[in-house]
């Protein structure tokens, strides 16, 4: 019942520019009915080939974590620059992946390669103000929302898929959806 | 040494000379942008000792990129404490003196050109000497600030503030930071007015971080036998792994003409996987001032822990025991805070 409750609505409107590969997807993610900025949306595709992407980054600047939510594909190595003049000591212990980066200065980089699938909860040591998400997704189809909740989804081929959809503090949904013209994906947390 | 004898010493306008150079040098470098956003930080904190003393404060941060390249940080304090007698209880880095009263506000730039780095603060920052950050002494898990960083010990204070200009040069693992300005102290124990300076040498390596720092200061102005100049050279040291953090500084100086203090601190945090929400605290102490029939001799130890309740809500609980001392007397004390905090 709850699953039900929670599945989300799929609505008209719009899939844009036809990729090589597939199209690029557009969608809102809403909770309560506004938008849901922070909100990680995935489409499965455990079979999809593995290409190299973008080199994510998760900076440490003016003692916080930028940005605060970040989702990458399995086996992705990620940079975390320190880019305040303070030391910070970047942790995993939660779950996801776990790691300890230990204390480094200002001006140099670490990296973490994330190898599953999972939520990583990120914490600085030295500073417990600081907090961010890594979601760990075995696709390359995913994105991130925005102040207002759009996201966009590259190259995703035609067909019917499962997506997942997850942000901070919240229970991770999942649901279908059919790529069409003129279709968005509208995820909606209660 | 007055103002003029100190300008005449040369450092405080090589120093100034120095920053100037920077100033104008990373000023005027490229400007990457950034989106992060202002963050905004309310922490209100409220607490009691069985000393006694009880205590509340308040603390209210904006910080976040301004333009061309530049951060910004300001930040404002309120802070009350009830106790019978003087007590450090709570006071880790602000002034409890019922009044508002700004903290740090600067802006500043760091530039990373290859191997080397290169930045400049201005305007009111902490005193950059030893383990000088908001981060590292407030609020932390431990509710006093060290022996060495409390102005009634004849020490130095968390409460250092300095209005004026700090630069940065060096590579990330080997920097040098330097300082000039003007005191801005706001509790009792504040230095006198003047011109004063800071040097900090730091190197990394690995996990471990060694420092040795070096300030010509003012003497507080709470006394008038408080004359000549304050003084210290000090050493500090951190390790942090796998969620255990070792750290330690070490001064030798003076906080006025004729006397000598000198002392230090050990102190541990250790937050493992298995320990939940729940960071243990320990740290020893000591501090040795030597003024002929004031002199005094304290010693502490603290064991504590620092549990977060809540996304929001943290509480820090200290067992503090400091054995008598024929001048300042003993203490064993309780203490409990609770913090709550707000970040937008």
């Amino acid at each position: 019942m709850r699953r039900a409750f929670l599945v989300p609505l799929v609505v008209l409107c719009g899939v844009s520019t036809p990729h090589a590969r597939g199209a690029d997807v557009h969608g809102i993610a809403l909770v309560g009915g506004k938008p849901a900025p922070n909100a990680v949306v995935w489409v499965e595709a455990p079979n999809a080939p593995k290409e190299p992407g973008p080199r994510p980054v998760l900076d440490q600047r003016n003692l916080d974590f930028f940005p605060r939510v970040l989702v990458v594909r399995v086996g992705t190595a990620v940079a975390f620059p320190n880019h305040d003049r303070v030391f910070h000591n970047v942790f995993s212990f939660h779950d996801g992946k776990q790691f300890d980066l230990g204390v480094y200065p200002t001006g140099t980089v670490k990296h973490v390669t994330f190898d599953k699938p999972g939520l990583s909860r990120l914490f600085c040591n030295i500073h417990p103000q600081m907090s961010a998400y890594i979601m760990t997704v075995d696709t390359p189809y995913f994105a991130v929302s925005d102040a207002n909740g759009s996201f966009t989804i590259a190259g995703l081929r035609p067909g019917t898929h499962t997506y997942r959809a997850w942000r901070p503090g919240a229970v991770e949904i999942t649901g279908s959806w059919t790529v069409e013209s003129s279709r968005s994906l509208e995820v909606r947390w209660p | 040494m007055d103002r003029r004898e100190l300008e005449k010493s040369g450092s405080p306008v090589a120093v100034r000379t120095a920053a100037a150079l920077l100033f104008f040098a990373v000023a005027l470098a490229p400007v990457r942008s950034y989106g992060q956003t202002p963050t905004t930080e309310l922490d209100v904190t409220v607490g009691n000792s069985t000393e006694p003393a009880r205590a509340a404060a308040v603390q209210l941060r904006v910080f976040g990129n301004a333009i061309a390249g530049w951060q910004y940080y300001a930040e404002a304090s309120w802070a009350q404490q009830w106790a019978p007698r003087e007590s450090d209880a709570f006071g880790s880095g602000y002034p409890y003196d019922k009044r508002v009263r700004p903290a740090e506000m600067y802006v500043e730039r760091t530039l990373l050109k290859g191997r080397y780095l290169a930045g400049v603060r201005a305007g009111q920052f902490r005193t950059p000497f030893g383990l000088y950050s908001r981060s590292d002494q407030t609020y932390n898990g431990f509710t006093r600030a060290p022996l060495i960083r409390y102005g009634s010990y004849w020490a130095l204070s968390s409460n250092f503030l300095e209005d004026g200009v700090s630069v940065v040069v060096g590579t990330p693992r080997l920097v040098v930071e330097a300082s000039a300005g003007i005191p801005q102290d706001h509790d009792q124990y504040r230095r006198r007015t003047g011109i004063d300076s800071t040097i900090r040498v730091q190197a990394a390596v690995g996990d471990i971080v060694v420092a040795a720092s070096h300030i010509h200061t003012q003497p507080p102005a709470i006394r008038r036998f408080a004359a000549g100049s304050a003084v210290f050279t000090g050493i500090d040291a951190r390790w942090m792994r796998g969620g255990v953090q070792l750290r330690g500084e070490w001064i030798d100086g003076q906080a006025f003409g004729g006397t000598r203090t000198f002392g230090g601190y050990v102190d541990a945090s250790v937050h493992r996987p298995a320990m939940g929400p729940v960071t243990a605290i320990l740290r020893a102490e000591r501090l040795d001032y030597e003024a002929g029939r004031f002199s005094s001799y304290p010693r502490r130890y603290v064991a504590g822990a620092r549990v977060r309740l809540s996304s929001v809500a943290v509480t820090q609980i200290n067992l503090v025991h400091q054995p008598t001392d024929v001048r300042l007397g003993g203490l064993s004390a309780v203490e409990f805070g609770l913090t709550i905090s707000l970040r937008r």
